[in-house]
């Protein structure tokens, strides 16, 4: 059906709507072929397609009802962003935008796992399908969760920390108000001024905002290895300035750590 | 980056669906910076992914896919092109009724056709979904 023929039919069938129930028929069966293929565009976010084809089909109903032949725009464009906005209301409502990071998290983990263990085996680093291999996810969900680290960390919440030259504490004091980690970290504070820079900033992301490893080493630029370096030798600095292990946590972030 | 000052972004793979997912993600990328919400990037990703499917379901003698994409402050241009062989086929005949067409319509806030001298291209245009300051 050529878009003139389709545009003819669909009018006269909104026409005939009023006092017709056939066409509201006519007109779900003619346009159910794009509620299923909009549907199937929006599949790979994890749900059954079925559900989706459903969702889809009450987003095609509710364009009818509310198509107005008066306006300019052709119905299969209106009720195109109808069921799509349907669609996106469903993955709203159940959270779906909450899902996706926590999926990418959980396969950001394992490959954050996997890499360490297979650099040392393989003596290099891994290439992205030897990771999902190892990993027991696909090639295509190691690059989404690249992708959506890029994607995704690249507004700050704050301005980083740590490039102005202030003092380390008042970087500390300011990001978080807890009176214990403040009091465990001021008998810290007179060593931090032997860190480097970098190390103060690993520090910091791993221990006052809680980053893992992985996301200090996309933070700031260098692997993940190279962090957990970064961390094992500021912190063992800390511990011969401090001079004893007792106030120097291990590279856990507060809240995993158990009792001192 | 500094989404506002700089020029367009280019990127250009095989006109083939394997190297689509990297301009998906070149899209991404770019469209953080916008700033687009979450869900307006995925509509972005999802809209040059359905831009590419269709110029290379039209254009099978094509070699290369490109994508351009032009950021400012309050919204993203994306333009996929695919470079037509010379003397090669003129694009999509009714590319417009087809139903990837409408998706992109509801993706996207403008979705034009353009038949350049040098391929088909699709030029959409996403808006920025969160106030700039």
């Amino acid at each position: 059906m050529s878009g003139s023929d389709e545009r003819d039919v669909t009018t006269s069938l909104f026409e005939r709507l009023p006092e017709d129930p056939s066409a509201r028929e006519e007109l779900v069966r003619l346009f159910l072929p794009l509620a299923e293929y909009l549907a199937r565009r929006f599949d790979r976010r994890g749900e059954p397609l079925d559900d989706l084809v459903q969702v889809a089909s009450v987003g095609l109903l509710n364009a009818i009802d509310r198509f107005d032949l008066s306006r300019e725009v052709q119905f299969s464009t209106f009720a195109a962003v109808t069921i799509v906005g349907e669609l996106k209301r469903h993955f709203r409502d159940k959270g779906w935008a909450i899902r996706v990071p926590r999926r990418l998290q959980e396969v950001g983990l394992r490959v954050n796992a996997a890499l360490p263990e297979l650099t040392q085996e393989l003596g290099r680093s891994p290439t992205i399908d030897e990771l999902a291999a190892r990993a027991e996810v696909s090639p295509e969900e190691v690059l989404d969760a690249l992708e959506a680290v890029q994607a995704y960390s690249t507004t700050p919440l704050e301005a980083p920390v740590g490039e102005e030259g202030g003092a380390p504490i008042d970087a500390l004091g300011s990001e978080d108000s807890s009176i214990e980690v403040l009091d465990e970290w001021a008998s810290v504070a007179p060593a931090l001024t032997s860190l480097t820079e970098r190390e103060r900033r690993v520090l910091h992301l791993r221990f006052f905002r809680g980053l893992t490893q992985s996301e200090i080493a996309e933070e700031i630029g260098v692997s993940q290895m190279h962090v957990s370096r970064i961390l094992s030798q500021a912190l063992r600095t800390l511990r011969e300035q401090v001079g004893g292990d007792d106030a120097i946590p291990e590279a856990e972030p507060r809240g995993s750590r158990t009792e001192r | 980056m500094t989404a506002s000052r700089s020029g367009p972004i280019t990127v250009s793979v095989p006109a083939r669906e394997e190297f689509v997912h990297v301009l998906r993600a070149v899209a991404a990328s770019v469209a953080s910076r916008i700033p687009l919400s979450f869900e307006g990037i995925e509509d972005l990703r999802l809209a040059v992914d359905e831009a590419c499917g269709r110029l290379l379901a039209k254009q099978g003698g094509s070699t290369t896919l490109t994508l351009s994409l032009r950021p400012s402050s309050d919204r993203l241009e994306a333009v996929v092109t695919v470079d037509a062989l010379a003397g090669g086929e003129r694009p999509p005949a009714g590319i417009e009724e087809t139903l990837g067409w409408r998706l992109l319509t509801a993706l996207v806030d403008s979705v034009t056709l353009d038949d350049g001298p040098s391929g088909p291209s699709i030029h959409l245009v996403k808006l920025a979904s969160v106030p700039t300051s």
